[in-house]
């Protein structure tokens, strides 16, 4: 990780109001020009993150550096940050011109430079001939693009989007989320965006920061949150998953293996130093996406279940099935398999083999 | 049966509707149409329209200065109350705020109370610091009257802003001042606006209070007051012609800015 290119670090933060706490010591490194996106259901605390480093509210205890600097007493206009917000807060009173203008005109620039910065940013957010209207007579996406513009128009340091598309429409969120993320590499802005959407949170996010209870529980690359999550809750935020739970055997190099009642499972702990050193014979989850697992006596992989088809999912390019081991009744394990035009596929009953390699498995505590 | 019955219904509804309106406000037509024909001992001349009733107006000095006392006490309510109000509402919704039930109830102490007691209190109080009662007493008294009204008006269309709007303001760069200036002042303008309207005509009419706080002056609703035992000219049928047609169009101008806009322009949400 290099330390020039991190631009804001958050150590040991934490918030309470009164005697609830709302986060609990909060480490995380928002990288220079990045897309970091803090992700967690409601209540977990990631708008508290965005409102301290906004300076919205100030944080009970931990530092927010930016530069080095502790920024915790800093008043919110002097941070060079902007911000998106949920509801937009448009100025209602003001055009779209005026809205985008604002941060411009508080801080006493030439009208002519502010004339044409504000067409600048209208025409980057591709509004360029809605500049005389007012908010109330702009469509949802709209408004979105308004408060976008105004947020970059100052070229502050960091935006900050607090669930901006949760009041959108599935289209036009899919829509915008392309957009974002295509404003967010033309103007190499760093851009950190809280969402409780993991779909959204995968399709623009260059690090997910995964939050739960006020706690971090896992900061990567999409990839590295969706197939190598580093505890319980992680494994099983984001879209199916299986889980088998069991006790940990000796560590083996690269691999360990972990004795469920299914039998003997292999993973891989690369990269992962804890579950590697955890001691022998503590508690442990199995994990495999459905879309590692192969069907079939022939395929190739350390791990193999028989199990016996429960139930056959149709949808559309993959499909899902949903079995119970053999070895153990209680043990239910998901394969999502490629779907045939022919329509030959698997029935519920069917005895069948579950395979999976081991470095498609990863070990998390339980 | 019931086909009359139900035909009955709505005709003697109209009917009672009808009877309401004219001996409940024909009343106050009285002295419009009067205050167009000449009143000799007693009887009302109809056979010729005439405005010698607005041209006696326009001689009768004390009624002419009352109205000019009135219209001056009304514009200092209105100002001092206005610019309270806003003040206490804004320290009201402010987040460091403290007392705030205690502030309410003190603001709508005034208001709430028969205005005699919240007279005579204002009378004791400036007799005791020795306060000269005057004009400044009369519009004192007429803003601890009006400002539980203006201050209300405000606080709720101030509730009704989105909080971020003013994060927003500050996350752009902008100061305190500039956030009140450029962000809440027009967004509470209109609300202050109909608020003023309102507290104008409470003051216009306040009688009690202003009796027991003025010096010398009086203003129309005291002067009227003390026509009452000499009989009224017919000059004061114009008078009450004109305050009539002068509070309709206040109140026309309060429900256009006290209205929500989306009631009066239509909204656009989606």
């Amino acid at each position: 990780m290099n330390e020039a290119g991190v631009l804001l670090k958050l150590r040991s933060v934490s918030k309470s109001y009164g005697a609830t706490a709302i986060l609990h010591n909060v480490d995380l490194d928002v990288r220079d020009g990045e897309f970091i996106t803090i992700l967690g259901p409601s209540g977990s605390g990631k708008t508290t993150i965005l409102r301290l480093i906004g300076g919205f509210t100030k944080p009970s205890g931990g530092e927010i550096l930016l530069d080095g600097r502790d920024i915790a007493a800093m008043p919110i206009n002097q941070r060079p940050f902007n911000t998106v917000f949920q509801d937009y807060a448009l100025f209602p009173h003001l055009t779209v011109e005026g809205n985008v203008g604002y941060g411009l005109a508080v801080r006493g620039t030439p009208r002519a430079e502010t004339a044409k910065r504000v067409a600048d940013a209208l025409e980057l957010v591709q509004l360029g001939p809605l500049g005389k209207r007012y908010p109330a007579q702009l469509s949802g996406g709209q408004r979105q693009r308004v408060a976008l513009a105004r947020a970059i128009i100052c070229r502050p340091r960091l935006i900050l989007l607090d669930e901006p598309l949760a009041a959108l429409d599935v289209e036009l969120r899919r829509h915008m989320q392309t957009f974002l993320k295509s404003i967010q590499t033309e103007i190499r802005t760093t851009f950190l965006f809280v969402t409780h959407d993991q779909e959204e949170a995968i399709a623009m996010a260059d690090r997910i920061c995964v939050m739960n209870a006020g706690r971090i529980q896992q900061i990567g690359s999409p990839h590295e949150v969706y197939y190598r999550p580093s505890c319980e809750f992680v494994a099983k935020f984001f879209g199916e998953n299986n889980l088998i739970s069991g006790t940990l055997g000796p560590a083996n190099g690269l691999t360990r293996a972990i004795e469920t009642r299914a039998g003997r499972v292999l993973c891989s702990v690369e990269g992962q130093p804890d579950m590697a050193a955890a001691p022998v014979g503590s508690r442990a989850f199995a994990v495999c996406r459905p879309e590692a697992v192969a069907i079939g006596d022939e395929a190739a992989g350390e791990n193999r279940f028989v199990v016996s088809i429960d139930q056959v999912a149709f949808a559309g390019a993959s499909t899902m099935a949903t079995a119970s081991s053999v070895d153990d009744p209680t043990l239910s394990l998901k394969a999502r398999i490629p779907s045939r035009p022919d329509g030959s596929t698997l029935s519920p009953g069917d005895a069948v083999t579950f395979v999976v390699p081991a470095n498609a498995c990863r070990l998390v505590p339980a | 049966m019931m086909r009359l019955a139900d035909r009955l219904a709505p005709a003697l509804l109209m009917l009672m509707t009808l009877v309401v309106f004219v001996l409940l406000y024909g009343p106050l037509m009285v002295p419009i149409v009067s205050s167009f024909f000449t009143v000799s001992r007693g009887a009302v001349d109809w056979s010729q329209p005439t405005l010698s009733a607005y041209v006696a107006l326009m001689a009768n000095e004390s009624v002419l200065n009352a109205l000019w006392t009135t219209l001056i006490v009304g514009a200092g309510a209105v100002i001092c109350s206005v610019a309270l109000g806003t003040g206490i509402a804004l320290y009201y919704t402010s987040p460091h705020a403290k007392g705030r039930a205690f502030l309410q109830f003190i603001i709508f102490l005034p208001f709430l109370m028969p205005p005699i007691i919240t007279g005579l209190a204002l009378l004791i109080f400036f007799r005791q610091v020795e306060f000269e009662r005057s004009l400044v007493t009369i519009i004192i008294g007429h803003t601890v009257f009006v400002l539980a009204l203006v201050y209300r008006t405000i606080l709720t269309r101030l509730q009704s802003l989105s909080e971020s709007l003013v994060e927003a303001s500050y996350d752009l760069g902008a100061s305190r001042w500039q956030t009140f200036r450029l962000v809440l002042l027009p967004n509470l303008s209109s609300a202050m606006v109909g608020a003023a309207v309102l507290a104008f005509a409470l003051s216009f009419d306040e009688t009690m209070i202003t009796l027991l706080v003025t010096g010398t002056q009086s203003t129309l609703p005291v002067r009227l007051w003390a026509m009452m035992r000499l009989g009224f000219t017919p000059d004061i049928n114009a008078l009450v012609a004109l305050v009539l047609l002068f509070t309709t169009i206040l109140c026309l101008v309060a429900v256009r800015f006290l209205m929500p806009k989306s009631a009066i322009e239509g909204s656009d949400e989606d």
